[in-house]
């Protein structure tokens, strides 16, 4: 992130190159430079920094407390990164029009698990410039089969039409003919998936 | 000079030189021949510039020239529109429905004040501030059904996404952040890590000051009094009842604003994050009190 000068103390740090030209920084500097250390940084040039010898004659001028299990503590954890992806509280509503999946999901012979963000699994493919569509489900555990004969018949019923569909039994996905992606939806709410 | 001086004069020469590496080794002299432009009958027959023309004469025509015809340079007109777009702010849109569908399956928590860190803290929203992208624009997509009583801090605002948020008791603020704080807001974890003190947020570029100052934008510049009059007169223009804020018993949270030089909530410029030993460094020397206070 930034280009520190090697030293021995926590506070004393000189951010050079870029970062030190930037007019947050510029100043943060934590420690004050001696004259002769001054002179040490910009007269020489080392082949990389790797090899460039620590800063000695920098002095700690600038005093500085060390707070441990600070009350401040608190709004750090809230700027640390979800270790996991939060769990969803139930709700008695859900404004958004996201629906969670029900306990009866469970009583079918097939299962639509959700995705790691709580989504349905279905999904519109777009190929050929739009000429050709796909609806494609994923995520498919148990009878795929059955499942495909009971998304045909549903289809059919709704649409008063045919609907293609294929079924990818290794990969766990029926592909659909067609932007059915709503009806879809639709169906694997009923349900409870 | 015998030869063991010179051993020792080459010796103390390299114990005083920096150490030889790849950067600054060269040839030894006379290692190299370089090629001479040849003289006479045949040796020097046309020097490389081939055969007659502007090779040969080394008059070149200007760059772009077409011998003749329109240039193409020339034959596509100026479009102007495209002045100064590599100045431009951006600010990567995020609706009140997808704000809506984060607070319904927990991704930002409601009980404290939301800010650009909570927003891509969720994983659903990113931002790149090295793409001039200055944070996000809340849009009012959803604005009917968003039912969320929220203390949130974007960087853009239209005025039915302040009333959407006035009128379930929330409170919205429109901040800037300059790129290097939003890289910070970003990954702050990151930036822990590196040991550095918290920097000062700077103040907004001049073309930025009027609508961060502004109260009928919410700007966080903007005078209290002003934004708590701009709060009534917006709920009378949109026709809905403001609920009190003094009465409620998220007082505090919906308060709860940053100070404009302040990157995080709760945590001051100046200060060094350990994450390691979980202690925070604070200075106490006037200089840099003075400093990260101004």
């Amino acid at each position: 992130m930034a280009t520190v000068l090697r030293t021995h103390s926590a506070f004393a740090r000189l951010l050079v190159g870029k970062n030190g030209r930037i007019l947050n920084n510029s100043l943060d500097l934590g420690a004050k430079l001696l004259p002769e250390s001054q002179l040490a940084l910009s007269s020489k040039h080392y082949s990389s920094y790797g090899k460039s010898p620590f800063v000695r004659k920098i002095k700690e001028q600038y005093n500085y407390e060390i707070e441990k299990n600070p009350p401040e503590w608190e709004y750090v954890k809230r700027l640390l990164p979800f270790t996991t992806i939060p769990k969803i509280i139930p709700k008695d509503s859900y404004p958004s029009g996201w629906v969670p999946p029900k306990e009866e999901a469970l009583n079918h012979p097939y299962f639509l698990s959700r995705t790691k963000n709580a989504e349905l699994p279905i999904y519109l493919k777009i190929t050929y410039r739009g000429m050709r569509k796909i609806s494609i489900i994923r995520k498919i555990e148990g009878d795929i089969w059955l499942l495909n004969d009971e998304i045909k018949q549903y289809l059919k019923q709704k649409n008063k039409r045919y609907v293609e569909t294929r079924v990818h039994e290794v990969a766990r996905l029926i592909e659909t003919k067609g932007d059915y992606v709503n009806d879809l939806r639709e169906w694997a709410l009923s349900k409870g998936f | 000079m015998g030869s063991r001086q010179i051993t020792e004069k080459s010796l103390s020469m390299l114990r005083s030189l920096p150490r030889i590496t790849l950067a600054n080794i060269r040839d030894n002299p006379g290692s190299k021949i370089t090629q001479k432009r040849g003289r006479g009958q045949h040796g020097g027959d046309k020097h490389g510039a081939g055969n007659k023309g502007s090779g040969q004469r080394q008059n070149y025509m200007r760059l772009g020239y077409e011998t003749g015809n329109n240039p193409f340079y020339l034959r596509i007109p100026h479009e102007n529109y495209y002045r100064g777009h590599h100045l431009k702010r951006e600010y990567p849109p995020m609706t009140l429905l997808e704000l809506q569908k984060l607070i319904d399956r927990n991704r930002v928590d409601i009980s404290k004040p939301i800010d650009i860190a909570s927003l891509i803290k969720s994983g659903l929203y990113t931002l790149n501030p090295d793409q001039k992208h200055f944070g996000v624009n809340l849009t009012d997509d959803g604005a009917d059904i968003f039912a969320a009583k929220i203390n949130i801090e974007v960087q853009w605002a239209s005025e039915q996404v302040i009333a959407a948020i006035e009128k379930n008791g929330g409170v919205i603020t429109t901040a800037y952040y300059d790129p290097h704080s939003l890289f910070i807001l970003k990954n702050p974890q990151r930036f822990f890590e590196t040991g550095q003190a918290i920097p000062r947020r700077m103040i907004p570029p001049p073309d930025a000051i009027e609508f961060y100052t502004s109260a009928a934008t919410r700007g966080y510049l903007a005078d209290p009094e002003k934004i708590s009059q701009e709060r009534l007169k917006l709920s009378q223009k949109y026709g809905y009842t403001l609920p009190n804020l003094e009465s409620d018993p998220q007082y505090d949270m919906l308060t709860d604003r940053k100070d404009p030089r302040q990157i995080f909530f709760g945590l001051q410029p100046g200060w060094v994050i350990n994450l390691k030993d979980e202690c925070i460094l604070k200075p106490k020397d006037e200089e840099l009190l003075q400093f990260y206070s101004m």
